[in-house]
């Protein structure tokens, strides 16, 4: 029985799932989630996460490959005998039903005693803030109230595992911070696995104890947000977590500390990374917050000339976007130091090497160009 | 001024409900408690209150209400166990939507036929010579032929032919607009197959259920030209109040048609009572 992972509450190995015989929704995925993590499905819509979601809960069958939940192999345990519970992005709170009958759902089906459930609903309503609302048809809550209602419902049947689709972005930004920290303070107090999907890089990279990058059902990379952040492994994974600059290159020697990439803008250096890079043609890539502008970048080992084409006042900082020919580069600069740049001036702009990184592949998907992916969108 | 233009719209609804609901009603309101009425000339003679004395005195009253109302409600029964299953597989086993237009067309089939074609067209299928006797004859499962038309099963038959479109349409059409996800949830909420199909799926079609009931209802209600051809004898109050407008004795057929607007309203509210959605909801 090699193999059987004990002690994961997720595991899922060359997962194939197909709609139909043209799309290709989840294409041989692998992962594993420890139990008790708080773990992150980030990618674009159409990517294959709600899907995902909805195979580990049972509701979608997939073609091939195995899905362990707690231990337990899942083919064909149909969604009320496993150990888990989806808040769906829609919420699907039952219209039929008072709030009460809603969350008290879940016992009801397992034959729960009237006491039980009754003390059981009390107790989640407190959780979610939503106490004196029983009686209250879904029809009159507001969509957030709903939300803390599907939540409730979800909980209230203590799944080992609470899969939540995409519950962040539908809100507007300032309940999107309360809610992020809503979360991260409930998995905390409850201690069982979270799996939660989203689109948007901030929720992922604050919320995850680990995540994974999805791309049109594969999985472009899995690690910590830290890990994702600063060793993006594919031009996909790198763009799609935090913004970031890409020159396409070819690296034409190795030095004692680095590599020279040569770039349409010039030579640049980078550090080493162990592998033989010589010769390859790559995505040379900084995050704009390292970019240093002006008379700070005089002093960096990687500069060139360019000019301010365009600038986006974000408060904190303004991005400000530095062309050279074709090629664009953004830097996140203070606002004391933006407010003195000019448009259409140019400018120097540099960066230290040890901060610049070299992405190899454009995707985990075969067959694509490197300069047509950063040049593409 | 917006407020008189809403006004205005309603005129054309409000003009029909005057003129052929509320003043033919408050007309057979009064022949029922009419002496009598020369047909000629239209003219009502009397105020009394005999023709409901003589209704409720009349030893098969309670037998004809029984039959009466005990048929319309066996007719939605049948066209709800035959409707039910066959809209929730419309609705959750066929993907093509194309294929469901066209199907729920089909019913509409019976509706392009003349009533008297549709009807003398079940004599080859039913009849005493019919497809079913001659199969059920020829494979020795009876001898002597069944009396399928002339009875209350072939009125049901020839019921469930004409009406199932009612009880269909609304049954499909609350299947139809049911979330999908909301059923997704309760099959992860731990509910089992049945349950989510009565918990969810039923308790949200219940609306179109009721409303196929309410229009088979009403519809074979007031059908008597089926039960009187078909039916063998079987004594309906639609039946009665016909025979005794053909025998011109108005006043008595009005009182009766007052009985059954009364009992079809009182029907209505009680089945509009239960359609409540709150009523649908657990009692907590």
């Amino acid at each position: 029985m090699g193999g059987i992972p004990l002690g994961k509450a997720i595991f899922v190995k060359d997962m194939v799932k197909w709609y139909g015989k043209e799309v290709l929704a989840l294409n041989k995925i692998s992962f594993e989630v420890d139990e008790g993590e708080f773990f992150v499905v980030i990618g674009p819509s159409g990517c294959g996460k709600s899907t995902l979601m909805r195979i580990l809960a049972g509701i979608l069958d997939f073609d091939s490959g195995e899905l362990y939940i707690q231990g337990q192999n899942m083919k064909g345990v149909p969604p009320h005998k496993r150990d888990l519970s989806l808040m769906l992005e829609t919420y699907a709170v039952f219209p039929h039903m008072n709030v009460f009958n809603n969350i008290a759902f879940g016992l009801r089906m397992t034959g729960k005693d009237k006491e039980y459930i009754k003390r059981k609903v009390k107790e989640a309503l407190e959780l979610v803030e939503m106490s004196g609302f029983e009686n209250r048809s879904p029809l009159e809550l507001s969509g957030g109230q709903r939300q803390r209602v599907a939540l409730a419902r979800s909980l209230v049947i203590e799944p080992s595992v609470l899969l939540l689709d995409e519950p962040i972005s539908h809100v507007d930004y300032i309940l999107q911070r309360k809610l992020m920290e809503d979360f991260k303070i409930l998995h905390k107090k409850l201690g069982i696995t979270f799996i939660l999907t989203t689109h948007v890089q901030e929720h992922a990279l604050t919320l995850a104890d680990r995540m994974v990058v999805m791309n049109t059902g594969v999985i472009e990379q899995i690690g910590t947000p830290d890990e994702v952040y600063r060793t993006p492994k594919t031009v996909f994974a790198a763009r799609f977590v935090g913004d970031i600059n890409l020159l396409p290159g070819k690296v034409v020697s190795k030095e004692e500390k680095g590599y020279i990439v040569k770039t349409e803008v010039g030579e640049f250096r980078s550090g080493l990374n162990g592998a033989d890079l010589v010769g390859k043609k790559l995505a040379y890539a900084i995050r704009p917050e390292f970019i240093k502008v002006d008379d700070d970048a005089k002093a960096c080992e990687n500069k060139f000339k360019g000019k301010l084409v365009r600038l986006y006042y974000f408060g904190n900082y303004v991005e400000c976007v530095f062309a050279k020919d074709k090629v664009e580069v953004k830097a996140a600069v203070p606002a004391e130091q933006a407010i003195k740049l000019r448009l259409d001036k140019k400018y120097m702009i540099g960066w230290s090497s040890d901060e610049s990184m070299l992405i190899e592949r454009p995707s985990v998907i075969e067959g694509l160009n490197i300069e047509e992916v950063i040049y593409g969108k | 001024m917006a407020k008189y233009t809403n006004y205005l719209m309603l005129l054309p609804g409000l003009i029909l409900c005057v003129f052929f609901l509320i003043i033919p009603t408050a007309i057979i309101l009064r022949i029922s408690f009419a002496d009598s009425v020369s047909t000629a000339e239209f003219e009502i003679h009397g105020l009394t209150i005999e023709n409901y004395v003589k209704y409720f005195t009349a030893p098969q009253t309670l037998n004809i209400l029984v039959n009466t109302f005990g048929t319309a409600l066996l007719a939605c029964l049948i066209c709800f166990i035959v409707a039910y299953p066959f809209a929730y597989f419309l609705t959750f086993h066929v993907e093509n939507e194309k294929l469901k237009a066209y199907v729920i067309s089909l019913l509409m089939v019976p509706f392009l036929i003349d009533w008297n074609i549709r009807t003398i067209a079940w004599i080859p299928i039913l009849g005493d010579q019919g497809i079913v006797n001659s199969a059920l004859m020829s494979l020795g499962v009876i001898k002597n032929p069944l009396n399928l038309l002339f009875s209350r099963t072939g009125l049901h038959i020839i019921w469930l032919q004409t009406y199932i479109l009612f009880m269909e349409f609304p049954i499909y059409l609350a299947l139809a607009r049911i979330d999908p996800e909301l059923i997704q949830a309760a099959r992860v909420l731990k509910a089992p197959p049945h349950r989510v199909f009565y918990d969810i799926i039923f308790k949200l079609s219940l609306p179109g259920v009721i409303c196929g009931w309410i229009f088979v209802f009403v519809c074979t209600l007031g059908d008597f030209l089926t039960p009187g051809l078909w039916a063998g004898g079987l004594q309906t109050l639609g039946l009665s109040i016909s025979t005794y407008f053909g025998k011109n004795v108005w006043p008595y057929a009005c009182a009766l048609s007052t009985i059954m607007i009364v009992i079809a309203l009182v029907a209505l509210y009680i089945l509009l009572k239960i359609v409540d959605i709150k009523k649908l909801i657990y009692e907590s």
